[in-house]
C-alpha cells in the first residue's frame, strides 16, 4: 500500500511516497492508518553547548577507544608506541599518582591510534592518556 | 464421577503449568532467555519446589481485563531445597500477561514473603516483568507497597536475593534494590526508574535500554547489581553458591564445608608477594585467593569501585568476609564508592553472622574536589560506623600501607577490630614519610644548608623509624607481628577463638547510620 504525505522542511514542501512493507504473507485484518506523527517542537535556537573539556595536545580519532586517566597523576612511563597492537589488559601508561605506580590497561584488543601525553606529563583525572582503534 | 474430578484436575494444572502458551514460551527462549518454570526447576535441588497458589485469579474487570486469561497470575512461588537446605521462592512469568504485576500478582508474591520470614530461610525472586499491571491502576501500586514493606522487614532477618532477568522497570526496580544482593543476565535485564521513552521526551537525551540500565551498567557504573552473569543457567547456579556462603536467617551461622585444605598450610608465595618498592602494585586477589580454601574467593561487586574488594572465602570451611583494599585500581585509595560498597558489605556480613576479614593496603582517601564535594567526608562515615557497629567477629591484617583516616577506615583496633595482625612490610602512621617529614622538620630542612639533602636525610630517617608496624604494636594497636607465610594458619587460629564472642549494645529503636 502506497501512502502520500506532504512533507515541509525548513519551508520547502515535498511530497513523499511511502509504501508500507509486510511481514508474512498472512495477516490480521488490515489496521486503520496510523495517525501522522505529531510536528515537532523546533529545536531551541539557543541550545546549551556541552561543556568544553580541557583541551588535549592531540584530539582523539573519530571511533577510537579512549583510555582516561583515573585519577590525577604524572605520567611515570609510556610503555607503548602509536600503531602498536595491543592485548586486553596489556599496560599501556604508568601513572604515578598517591606514590603509587598505577598500571593504566588496555580495556580491549587492538592498536594504539594515538597517546595524548609524554612521560614526566602531568594528567588531571578523566584526562585522554591513550586512543585505541 | 471421582475419576472424572481428578481428570478435571490434572487438566487445570496442566493448563498452568503451560504459562502463557507455546507461542510465547517459543518468544521467550527466541530472547535468550528461560522460562519461569525452567528457572525454579534450575534453582532447586531435583523434585523438591512445592508449588503454592497455582490457582489464583486476578479480579480485574477495567478494560476489558475481565476476559483476559492469566495462568498463575503470571508469576510462580513455593518453596523446595537448595543444597537440602529450605528455601522459598518466586519467578515472575512474563508470557502470561508479561509477567505484569497486578492486585493478586503481588499476593502471591506476599505470602511467600510472609511464610520465608516466619520459617526463617532465605527467598530468592526471579524479575521478568513489564512493570506495574496498568489495567489495575492502583491496586498494583499498592501490590507494589505491601511487597517493598515485607522486603524491608524482613531484611537483616533472612537473605533475600533478587535476579533480574528481563525488564524491571519503574517502582518495581525498589524490590530487588532492598534486598541483599542483586544479579543480573548481560544483555537480557534492564532496571531504571523512567526508560529511554520517557527521557528522551522530557530531556531530548537519547540514551539505548541496556546503556541506560542493562547489566554492565548496574555492575560497573551505578552499583546497583552485585553480579552478572552471561545466560540464565550460570545467574541461578550463581545464586545457589551465594546460598552456600550465607546461613539460612539472622539466628544461625552459615553452613561448614569440610574442606581438605590444609588450615596448617605455611604458604611461602606470600613472603614474596608485596613488592620490594612501597610504589609497585600487586594484585591483592592473589593474597585472598592463597589463604582461601581450596583458593576458593567469591567475590561479590567485582566491576564496581575495584579499588575496593568485598567478597567471600571460606577458612577450615567457615565462611568469612572479605574487605580489602586493591591497589592496582586507583592505588587502592578509599573514595565515595569504595566506602559505600564496603559499608553495605560489612553490614550484610553483621546481619548474618559472618567473621569479618579486613586485608589493608590503603595510601589514603583519594584527593580531589570531585570527592569532597561528592561527599566523601558522608560517605566515608558509612565505613567507620558499619565497622563500629558490627559485633561479628573482626579480624584486620595489614600488610603494607596504613595511612591516616584511612587506617583507621579499615577497621583499626579502636573501632573494635578482635585482632589486628601486621606483616613486617606494614607502614602504619599518621602519614607518609614524605608529607610528615615536610612538617615536623620544616625548620631543620629550611635552616640547613643543603635544604635537598637534609630532607632526604631526614625522610629516610622517618621511613625507618616510624613507616613500619612496631611503633603501633608498641603501643597494643597491632596484636601480633607475623611472618606472612603463617597467614592462613593465624586467621584460621583467630577465627576459631572468636567463634564464641558476645558482644551487646545499649538498647535502640536502630542506630542514625550517615547515608
Amino acid at each position: 500500500m502506497i501512502k502520500k504525505y506532504n512533507i515541509t522542511v525548513n519551508g520547502a514542501s515535498y511530497e513523499v511516497e511511502v509504501e508500507e512493507v509486510k511481514e508474512g504473507a498472512v495477516t490480521a485484518a488490515p489496521r486503520a492508518a496510523a495517525p501522522a506523527p505529531a510536528p515537532r517542537p523546533a529545536a531551541p535556537k539557543t541550545a546549551p553547548k556541552p561543556v568544553e573539556k580541557p583541551a588535549t595536545p592531540v584530539a582523539a580519532p573519530a571511533g577510537a577507544t579512549t583510555v582516561e586517566a583515573p585519577m590525577p597523576g604524572n605520567i611515570w612511563k609510556v610503555e607503548v608506541k602509536e600503531g602498536q597492537s595491543v592485548k586486553e589488559g596489556q599496560v599501556l601508561i604508568i601513572l604515578e599518582a598517591m606514590k603509587m605506580e598505577n598500571e593504566i590497561m588496555a580495556p580491549a584488543d587492538g592498536v594504539v591510534a594515538a597517546i595524548h601525553v609524554s612521560e614526566g606529563s602531568s594528567v588531571n583525572g578523566g584526562d585522554i592518556l591513550v586512543s585505541l582503534k | 464421577m471421582a475419576m472424572d474430578k481428578t481428570e478435571d484436575l490434572r487438566q487445570r494444572k496442566a493448563k498452568i503449568e503451560l504459562g502463557g502458551g507455546e507461542k510465547r514460551i517459543a518468544d521467550q527462549h527466541n530472547k535468550g532467555k528461560l522460562t519461569a518454570r525452567e528457572r525454579i526447576s534450575l534453582l532447586f535441588d531435583e523434585g523438591t519446589f512445592v508449588e503454592i497458589d497455582a490457582f489464583v485469579k486476578h479480579r480485574c474487570v477495567n478494560f476489558g481485563m475481565e476476559k483476559v486469561d492469566s495462568p498463575g497470575e503470571g508469576v510462580i512461588t513455593g518453596y523446595g531445597q537448595v543444597d537440602g537446605r529450605l528455601v522459598y521462592a518466586y519467578a515472575q512469568d512474563f508470557t502470561v500477561v508479561g509477567g505484569s504485576l497486578g492486585e493478586m500478582h503481588a499476593k502471591k508474591i506476599c505470602k511467600i514473603q510472609d511464610m520465608a520470614l516466619r520459617m526463617g530461610a532465605p527467598i530468592v525472586g526471579l524479575n521478568d516483568s513489564g512493570g506495574a499491571r496498568i489495567q489495575e491502576g492502583v491496586d498494583a501500586l499498592s501490590g507494589y507497597g505491601h511487597i517493598f514493606y515485607r522486603n524491608t522487614i524482613s531484611s537483616g532477618v533472612i537473605p533475600q536475593i533478587t535476579a533480574i532477568m528481563g525488564p524491571c522497570a519503574g517502582g518495581a526496580v525498589y524490590s530487588p534494590a532492598i534486598t541483599d544482593f542483586i544479579f543480573m543476565v548481560d544483555k537480557t535485564s534492564q532496571m531504571f526508574i523512567t526508560g529511554p521513552q520517557v527521557i528522551k521526551t522530557v530531556t531530548g537525551e537519547e540514551v539505548t535500554a541496556e546503556a541506560l540500565g542493562g547489566g554492565m551498567t548496574h555492575n560497573r557504573t551505578s552499583g546497583v547489581a552485585h553480579f552478572l552473569s552471561p545466560n540464565d543457567e550460570t545467574c541461578i547456579a550463581e545464586i545457589r553458591r551465594l546460598l552456600s556462603f550465607l546461613p539460612s536467617n539472622n539466628m544461625e551461622t552459615a553452613p561448614v564445608f569440610a574442606s581438605e585444605d590444609d588450615i596448617n598450610k605455611v604458604i611461602s608465595e606470600l613472603d614474596e608477594i608485596i613488592p620490594e618498592s612501597p610504589n609497585k602494585p600487586y594484585d591483592m586477589k592473589k593474597l585472598i585467593e592463597m589463604i582461601a580454601d581450596g583458593g576458593d574467593f567469591f567475590e561479590v561487586q567485582p566491576y564496581f569501585a575495584a579499588n575496593m574488594i568485598t567478597g567471600f572465602i571460606r577458612i577450615n570451611g567457615q565462611s568469612v568476609g572479605i574487605i580489602a583494599n586493591q591497589p592496582r585500581v586507583l592505588a587502592g585509595c578509599l573514595d565515595i564508592n569504595a566506602s559505600d560498597k564496603a559499608g553495605r558489605f560489612i553490614r550484610t556480613c553483621d546481619c548474618y553472622n559472618i567473621p569479618i576479614l579486613n586485608i589493608v593496603d590503603v595510601p589514603g582517601f583519594l584527593p580531589g574536589t570531585s570527592q569532597e564535594h561528592g561527599g566523601i567526608i558522608r560517605h566515608g562515615a558509612k565505613m567507620l560506623y558499619a565497622y563500629s557497629e558490627a559485633t561479628v567477629p573482626k579480624i584486620t591484617l595489614i600488610v603494607r600501607k596504613a595511612y591516616g583516616g584511612a587506617y583507621i577506615g579499615m577497621c583499626n583496633k579502636e573501632l573494635g577490630a578482635d585482632m589486628v595482625f601486621a606483616w613486617p612490610s606494614a607502614e602504619i602512621a599518621v602519614m607518609g614519610p614524605e608529607g610528615a617529614a615536610n612538617i615536623i622538620f620544616r625548620k631543620e630542612i629550611s635552616d640547613s644548608d643543603d635544604p635537598q639533602a637534609t630532607r632526604v636525610e631526614l625522610v629516610e630517617n622517618y621511613k625507618k623509624e616510624f613507616a613500619t608496624p612496631y611503633k603501633a604494636a608498641e603501643r597494643g594497636y597491632v596484636d601480633d607481628i607475623i611472618e606472612p607465610s603463617v597467614t592462613r594458619p593465624r586467621l584460621a587460629d583467630a577465627l576459631n577463638m572468636l567463634a564464641s564472642k558476645r558482644e551487646t549494645r545499649p538498647p535502640k529503636k536502630h542506630g542514625n547510620i550517615p547515608l
